[in-house]
């Protein structure tokens, strides 16, 4: 069919070139609002024939449109999708529209700027989702950073703006430094950019009989990807990226694209490795739940609160990659599109709070409920989603990973969820200091003979979509879990190593992983 | 009568779903009459399915009606659906669910008449509705998993209704935490579970385990334990029995639909549910059966002291639930289902009485400002009087069959621990009639401790039962009393059903539980043969005795010696406090793991590791990399001579590398 | 057969020829009047030069004037290479000196001449042709560095760059003499013919060593590289423009072919020296600029540093290697002129802002300005989708086939250092500047030279970036002609 060769090309440049047209228009009214509003829901409505026309008998990789881009070195234009980058296509296309939305009022002056850097972003998240080949990927890869950081650096909400976007650039970009040598040295080794090649040559043991070379390329990869992801020890750039990012930008800043580039290439391209690896990861990832959580408990500023509370999220994600088991990697891509869709819901929540008393900090709040009713209904619905209440979408991802990830590796997992207590205590803690008990101080001399408006039109029509996919995603899972599921069993079966059993490789390199590695993984063999 | 389509099981918990859905989304537009017509309605219709499904009930086979396998969670490793199952067990939780939450909801439309926030109110009931329906009804654990966490969000919610009162916030907020504390076991055991079973719907585990007799204990062990911390967060058991008492700070109709007589009691439903599980592992009963005890005795040692009316029956409440594990712990589980049933019944009527007496007094809750209502309120006196000696369980009462039957089989109970449980419950038994009769004496009999302005009624600080309409003490509306005239009724028949052979009975509940109990019943059947009736007799009478010095004590303290009880306080100073103080644990609570967990995040994580080692390590580079680049930068002098000098310097370099550069690269 | 060495040199006569007019020409232009068309004429003498070195290509390889100069697509790639620094230079600096300096005819006819040389240096074969085509173009360019008469930074920069230059050169006469003195000969085959294994006499090895530091300081290669920020600084930005791209290019070009062609024996000896010279570059120039508030001074350790990546693709001794210098040059020439264009237009001659934070606000005045300047950071920084991550591309491509993994971790983890400082400047061109500023950001409107020239760069830079095929052709061609001539 013409449209599925040509609609991913569509998709990512369609925002690109909306981009290009922003540039152009004048500054007048709201025209830039309008028009980028435009774009976006254009490129979502793109995103949805995917979706719509995806083969989910045949599964795989599908429109896919392959071209030579340089012959040498051989670099070719290779988008696909299959059923993991499916719905991340999607949710990219639909977080954008609420992305516009939010930034309505919050970006006064220099709209044009904004919303230019705003779409190139979606393009470069668009690209990442969709390109195969690792030359094309990391290019996406790294135009990423560049929007993001100027977002940052520019319509940061405090002095600290230019520090934070500093940080998030270089923690990402020399990372991905060693990532490029890594692509290098495949390159070089084997010839060929290509993805799919790689991976199965990589299936086949055909990469490099070096196996040290490959565990560091291995290693370049995993700890670009986790940098971005971040995973626990790497989040340095996180809590001042997230609280100082306007709404829109902060919406992506977090998860999507680095546990996606795990899911595919780590997984994709070095199984055994990853397999090597996992241990640890899985450590990292339950020590991240708890250490994220409880550093959100001790957090009065609602913008750190959510950043460190994302960190806790997304390391259930990397737990649940990391089992390598069918439940744990279909509840981690689940769980990637809960935390777009719920984090961003929440981030939009506490955007128009700031829209209207000008604090994050929960020490000024209290009592809002009264003044905002609206707010409050949609901000608990938030909340329960983050908690993972069960028929909200939140659970069914966290219970897949933790169900997998329980059989592979029982402590950890026990570890990790403790999280499920401390998530539910740090996020009624926030919604009881901002919007229960009695009026805030400060909020009583700022508000004093004004009364502020409850959620806008605006505001109501950015919210309940977000609030109803919550529900919807709670209760009609499979939905989503069809594509999904395609791909997590083949990441599943794909990635044991044919040569020897994973567990005897876990064993092997207990001492890449923390202490009692041996234990648990003996156990996780019962 | 034409048996029930299985389809119309889905109404049951829907409707009130639906009622929860209007009036949640449309109520602040409608008038009260309205919300109330709704909320009634969608609790009304479920009632009547269940009735209908009773009445048409084929008893013949287990887990008789399956309905639905519309899926919620499909991957290729595992599946779960919305299944939802009625068998005998069931049938009672329904009964009691609807039957009773229908009652209180009649109640709270009088009670809440006046409150802000009506329509939320009544949003919330019956969301609770929808979540224990489901509960009750679900055919796998994860389902019930639903209903389980469900239940514990709408007590969130209705626990924090008077959401402005930071005690109520925080009342709310600690009890859905102390909850998901127990929920990670529940969390834990289904874990395992699909790691041993592959599934999580009651027929297949149920099942697995039925054709595998020689599993005992492991793994199981391990599951039940799991569960028994789930249990003990929902039914409020040591050591997770902290968040009910301050779940008071609720509207009294709450407190008595969700923490009395429905919610409170699922974990003694799950843990019959699962007695497949635990009647393989004698740890986890015995388990089960210690916390019960411990509980019940040691929550009604505290309420023998607490002042505030509803307090005093939250320990109560806790106390009895205590029982129910008791009868769970030893085997007894229809014992400990029948417990749950007259129990809701007489608890349910004790706390809408008490929110009677608590309306009557626009919003007094402290019983030492009460006394000599009982010719002020009479329908509220003789209900809760009918209340009282049924949960002091009064022969004839439903109160008295019930634990009696629990006492009996904690006794028949094999080794010395039943000896030595039975003697807890029986102790507990004495204290219980005591403390309720404490709370009869001190609320009707005696002197009038409160003045009765009208004025009073408008400044009383309490939200709750602030259905303040000026005049002073009066009787409740007849939509108040009319529910509690019922659940007196049903207080007094309600055990009728359940009367032991003993007694002459036939133990007609028993036999309705027993498919569900099938195989367990009949051990303790024969255990029973082996000692005949006189033994159960005469535990009947000790037990009944108990009850009797419980009411003389209280009678003698609260009536005819006002003054003597300040004078014994006194004299036990210590033991006193200590139990006012509810042996101080939630202050230990707090200071050994709440606060160390909260310095811990701040100090210890957020100072130290995340801005002290991450944060400072990045900035250390930064630091580091300007630092060189300031030493480089020395070289530039902006001066010719020694720019001229560097040069030749770097010539030197260059051109002693060239020379010796073999030798260097052979050093190195 | 006289016409052949003409062909052969055509470009450079071409270049000559019209530097010389410009030169009769200025004097007789009044001193009031603009040096426009003198300009003008001087760039279209570049184009004919650039026309002529295309169709040098239809004919065969082959050296002129007794084996002095070798026609190949190496030397065409580099003069064209020249030819559109010089163009984008003239057309960026049109009327840079009007009002400013009398006489700014000569500017115009001095960059012709710098041109010449370097074109010479790129094709000779020959060692003292190298060293006289290196004459021509550093005399020229140290008279343009004093280019902004009366200014002192000026003078002391021209001063600087002259007396260093001079000292530097001497290295490079002192190694031909030596070079000769050992071989009997200067002609790149000749010497390379004259040592036969790898165990070559100490004076050989210690002469290319004398002739690596000359050039060095050329290419401003640590430890050589003292010069460059003063006299970035103080020259007139159009003429750092060009001196820190065609020289440069032209110095690359030539070590490149005495070390490939006239030393292949002793690459395992010369190898190690360019490594050190490689990693030192790297590290002095980036750590350097981290701590700049001067652009001019920032860029001049940038390009340090880029002169670094460069070398780092002599240590890959293949095709491929050769392919990534020139790609690497020329990506390097299309961001750094274009960035130096940018600044011309902005600060203008009197250098009135010089500071990074002077520029914070450009954004708002001049948003196309600074957008251009925004693609010349970012290829700077490497960001893929331009010419400077392609260049690091090649670059590092070739080094990992040769096995220098160590060198291309090294080389990668300095791009990162680097890009805090590009990083810097282009949010301080983004954040909202003091109004007080305003209008002088504003300045004159751009001209329409000006602006072709920074399209041009602009083009360039994505261009090589997204579609460098082309490019990368011409490259490698170049690369296999100086391979061939290696095994041969």
């Amino acid at each position: 069919m013409q449209v599925n060769n040509h609609i991913l090309t569509l998709i990512i440049f369609v925002p690109l070139v909306g981009a290009a047209l922003l540039a152009l228009l004048p500054v007048r009214g709201r025209t830039i609002q309008w028009s980028a509003l435009a774009v976006t829901l254009v490129t979502f409505l793109l995103t949805l024939h995917l979706p719509a026309h995806y083969d989910y008998i045949a599964g795989g990789m599908q429109f896919e449109s392959n071209h030579v881009w340089l012959a040498s070195p051989a670099i070719r234009y290779h988008l696909g999708v299959d059923g993991l980058s499916l719905w991340l296509m999607v949710l990219v296309g639909l977080l954008a529209p609420f992305g516009v939305l939010a930034s309505w009022r919050a970006i006064g002056d220099r709209t044009k700027e904004f919303y230019v850097l705003f779409l190139v972003q979606q393009t470069a998240m668009l690209g990442v989702f969709a390109a195969l080949d690792l030359f094309l990927f990391y290019g996406f890869w790294e135009l990423s950073l560049v929007p993001m950081t100027l977002l940052i650096a520019i319509f940061g909400r405090t002095e600290n703006r230019r520090r934070a976007a500093m940080k998030y650039f270089l923690y990402t970009f020399i990372t991905s430094a060693l990532l490029l040598v890594a692509v290098l040295w495949l390159y070089a080794r084997t010839g060929t950019f290509d993805f799919t090649v790689l991976s199965q040559m990589a299936a086949a043991h055909h990469i490099s009989t070096s196996t040290s070379a490959l565990w560091l390329a291995s290693l370049a990869f995993l700890l670009a990807f986790s940098t971005k992801v971040p995973v626990f020890p790497l989040h340095g750039w996180l809590s001042d990226a997230i609280s100082e990012a306007p709404t829109a930008a902060a919406m992506v800043l977090v998860g999507e694209l680095g546990l996606y580039a795990i899911l595919r290439f780590s997984l994709g391209i070095f199984p055994a490795e990853s397999h090597r690896i996992a241990p640890l990861m899985i450590a990292l990832g339950a020590i991240g739940v708890v250490y994220g959580a409880l550093i959100a408990l001790a957090q009065t500023d609602i913008k750190r609160l959510i950043a460190y509370s994302s960190l806790s999220h997304v390391s259930f994600v990397v737990l649940g990659i990391f089992s390598f088991t069918v439940s744990g990697l279909d509840g981690a891509v689940y769980q990637i599109l809960n935390h777009g869709v719920s984090g961003g819901a929440l981030l939009l929540l506490a955007g128009f709070l700031y829209e209207r008393y000008l604090t994050y900090d929960m020490r000024d709040y209290g009592g809002v409920a009264q003044r905002l009713p609206w707010m409050v209904t949609l901000f608990v619905i938030t909340t329960l989603s983050l908690v993972a209440l069960p028929m909200m979408n939140g659970f069914v991802g966290e219970f897949l990973i933790l169900s997998g990830t329980f059989g592979v590796h029982p402590r950890w997992t026990m570890l990790a969820t403790l999280g499920v207590i401390l998530g539910a205590a740090y996020m009624l803690w926030m919604v009881q200091r901002i919007f229960y008990g009695s009026l805030g101080p400060k909020l009583k001399v700022l508000t004093a003979g004004i009364d502020v408006p409850d959620l806008s039109a605006r505001e109501h029509v950015a919210l309940w979509p977000l609030a109803a996919l919550m529900l919807i995603m709670g209760v009609f899972s499979p939905c989503w879990m069809r594509a999904i599921d395609l791909s997590g069993v083949q990441l599943a079966s794909a990635s044991k190593p044919a040569a020897t059993a994973p567990r005897v490789i876990v064993l092997s390199t207990a001492t890449y992983a923390i202490p009692d590695t041996k234990t648990r993984s003996a156990q996780g063999g019962k | 009568m034409t048996p029930m389509s299985p389809h119309l099981i889905w109404f049951i918990p829907l409707l009130p779903f639906a009622g929860f859905l209007v009036n949640g989304l449309l109520g602040r537009r409608l008038t009260r009459n309205a919300v109330t017509g709704v909320a009634l309605f969608c609790t009304a219709l479920p009632v009547a399915l269940v009735l209908w499904l009773t009445a048409t009930f084929r008893a013949e086979h287990l887990l008789s009606l399956t309905t639905g396998h519309h899926i919620w969670i499909q991957t290729s490793s595992l599946q779960i659906a919305f299944a939802l199952a009625v068998d005998h067990l069931t049938l009672v939780m329904l009964a009691v669910v609807t039957g009773v939450g229908f009652l209180i909801h009649i109640y709270s439309a009088g009670y809440m008449a006046h409150e802000e926030g009506f329509w939320r109110f009544f949003a919330y009931l019956n969301l609770f509705m929808f979540f224990m329906l489901t509960l009750v009804l679900s055919a796998n654990f994860l389902l019930l998993f639903v209903g389980w966490e469900g239940v514990g969000l709408a007590s969130y919610l209705l626990i924090g209704f008077y959401f402005t009162k930071d005690s109520a916030a925080n009342a709310g907020k600690k009890a859905f935490i102390v909850n998901r504390i127990g929920d990670f076991g529940f969390l834990l055991a289904m874990f395992l579970m699909i790691a041993h079973f592959g599934s999580l719907s009651f027929g297949s585990v149920f099942a697995q385990i039925g054709m595998a007799p020689q599993l005992h204990g492991g793994f199981l062990t391990a599951i039940a334990l799991c569960l028994v911390l789930g249990a003990a967060g929902k039914s409020a058991q040591i050591p997770l029995y902290i968040w009910l008492p301050d779940a008071m700070e609720g509207p009294t109709p709450v407190s008595a639909l969700i923490h009395a007589a429905t919610m409170v009691t699922a974990g003694i439903y799950m843990v019959a549910r699962c007695h497949a599980i635990f009647d393989r592992s004698a740890l986890a009963l015995a388990v089960v059966a210690i916390i019960g005890a411990l509980t019940a005795i040691f929550a009604a040692s505290i309420g023998m002291v607490q002042t505030d009316i509803k307090r005093v029956l939250a320990y109560s409440t806790v106390s009895q639930l205590g029982y129910m594990f008791l009868a769970c712990g030893v085997g007894a589980y229809s014992a400990a289902i029948f417990h749950l049933l007259t129990h809701a019944f007489f608890k349910a009527l004790l706390f809408l009485a008490a929110g009677s007496v608590i309306h009557a007094l626009s919003g007094e809750q402290d019983m030492r400002n009460m006394g000599g209502l009982r010719h002020r309120i009479p329908v509220t006196f003789w209900t809760m009087t009918a209340g009282v000696f049924a949960i002091a369980g009064f022969p004839g009462f439903s109160g008295f069959f019930s634990k009696d039957e629990i006492l009996y089989r904690t006794f028949m109970h094999p080794g010395a621990m039943g000896v030595v449980l039975w003697a807890v419950g029986l102790l507990t038994a004495f204290m219980t009639a005591f403390y309720m009769f404490r709370l009869w004496y001190l609320t009707f009999f005696g002197a009038q401790r409160f003045e009765d302005h009208p004025a009073h009624a408008h400044e009383a600080g309490h939200d709750d039962g602030q259905a303040a309409h000026g005049h002073g003490v009066h009787e409740s509306p007849w939509i108040m009393l009319a529910p509690l005239v019922v659940l007196a009724i049903l207080s007094v028949c309600g055990g009728w059903i359940g009367i032991p052979f003993a007694l002459g009975g036939n133990n007609y509940f028993e036999h309705f539980l027993a498919p569900v109990f099938a195989g367990n019943v009949s051990r303790q059947m024969v255990e029973t043969a082996g000692t005949g009736h006189g033994m159960e007799l005469l535990l009947a009478c000790v037990s009944v005795l108990a009850a009797v010095l419980g009411l003389l004590v209280a009678d003698y303290f609260y009536r005819r010696r006002p003054d003597a009880a300040a004078k014994l306080a006194l004299s036990l100073r210590g033991l006193h406090s200590t139990l006012v103080h509810k042996y101080w644990v939630d202050e230990i609570y707090a200071k050994v793991i709440v606060m160390p967990l909260l310095m811990l995040g701040r100090y210890v994580l957020f100072y130290g590791v995340d801005l002290g080692v991450i944060g400072g390590g990045t900035s250390a580079a930064a630091a580091a990399s300007r630092g060189a680049g300031g030493l480089l930068r020395r070289m530039q002098s902006g001066n010719i001579r020694s720019y001229a000098g560097w040069l030749a310097a770097g010539a030197a370099i260059l051109l002693a590398f060239t020379i010796f550069g073999r030798g260097l690269l052979h050093i190195l | 057969m006289v016409s052949m060495n003409v062909i052969r040199l055509l470009p450079e006569i071409i270049l000559t020829l019209s530097g010389v007019m410009v030169m009769l020409e200025e004097p007789m232009l009044p001193a009031a009047r603009s040096r426009k068309s003198l300009g003008w004429f001087a760039i279209f003498g570049t184009m004919a030069a650039a026309a002529a070195s295309l169709w040098q290509l239809h004919f065969p390889v082959g050296t002129a004037f007794y084996g002095m100069v070798q026609v190949d697509a190496y030397s065409v790639f580099f003069h064209l290479l020249i030819c559109a620094v010089v163009l984008v230079t003239l057309l960026s600096s049109l009327d840079y000196f009007d009002g400013f300096a009398s006489h700014s005819g000569e500017y115009f006819a001095l960059v012709l001449f710098a041109a010449t040389g370097m074109m010479l240096m790129t094709c000779s074969v020959e060692l003292l042709m190298v060293f006289i085509g290196l004459e021509i173009s550093s005399i020229a360019t140290y008279i343009m560095a004093g280019m902004r008469k009366g200014q002192g930074a000026s003078a002391e920069a021209a001063l600087k760059y002259f007396l260093l230059g001079s000292f530097a050169t001497a290295f490079f006469l002192y190694g031909v003499a030596l070079i000769f003195g050992a071989t009997g000969s200067t002609g790149f085959a000749a010497i390379a013919a004259a040592i036969p294994g790898s165990h070559a006499p100490m004076l050989v090895v210690t002469s290319f060593a004398l002739m690596l530091i000359g050039l060095g300081f050329k290419v401003s290669a640590a430890p050589f590289h003292m010069w460059t920020p003063d006299v970035y600084q103080g020259a007139p930005s159009p003429v750092v423009g060009l001196m820190s791209t065609a020289p440069k290019a032209a110095a690359f070009a030539v070590l490149l072919r005495v070390a490939f062609t006239a030393f292949p024996t002793l690459q395992h000896r010369w190898s190690i020296l360019i490594w050190v010279m490689a990693v030192a570059s790297m590290f002095i120039g980036n750590l350097c600029a981290l701590l700049q508030r001067d652009v001019k001074r920032m860029l001049a350790y940038s390009s340090i540093a880029h002169a670094g990546y460069i070398l780092v693709a002599y240590t890959a001794f293949r095709a491929d290697g050769i392919a990534a210098v020139c790609f690497y040059t020329a990506a390097y020439a299309a961001m750094n002129v274009g960035a130096f264009a940018v600044i011309t237009q902005v600060s203008g001659v009197k250098e009135s802002l010089s500071n990074v934070e002077d520029f914070a606000g450009l954004a708002q005045q001049r948003p196309v300005l600074s957008a251009a300047m925004a693609c010349f950071m970012l290829s700077m920084i490497g960001i893929p989708f331009t010419a400077g991550f392609f260049g690091k591309f090649y670059v590092f491509t070739a080094a990992l086939h040769a096995g220098h993994v160590w060198l291309v971790v090294l080389g990668l983890i300095n791009s990162g250092i680097a890009c805090y400082y590009y990083l810097r400047f282009l949010i301080s061109l983004y954040s909202p500047g003091p109004s007080a500023r305003a209008a002088l950001l504003r300045g004159k409107p751009l001209s329409f030279a000006a602006t072709v020239a920074i399209a041009l760069c602009v083009l360039a830079t994505l261009a090589l970036g997204i579609l460098p095929g082309r490019v990368l052709h011409l490259a490698s061609r170049a690369g296999e002609t100086i391979a061939a001539s290696v095994t041969q």
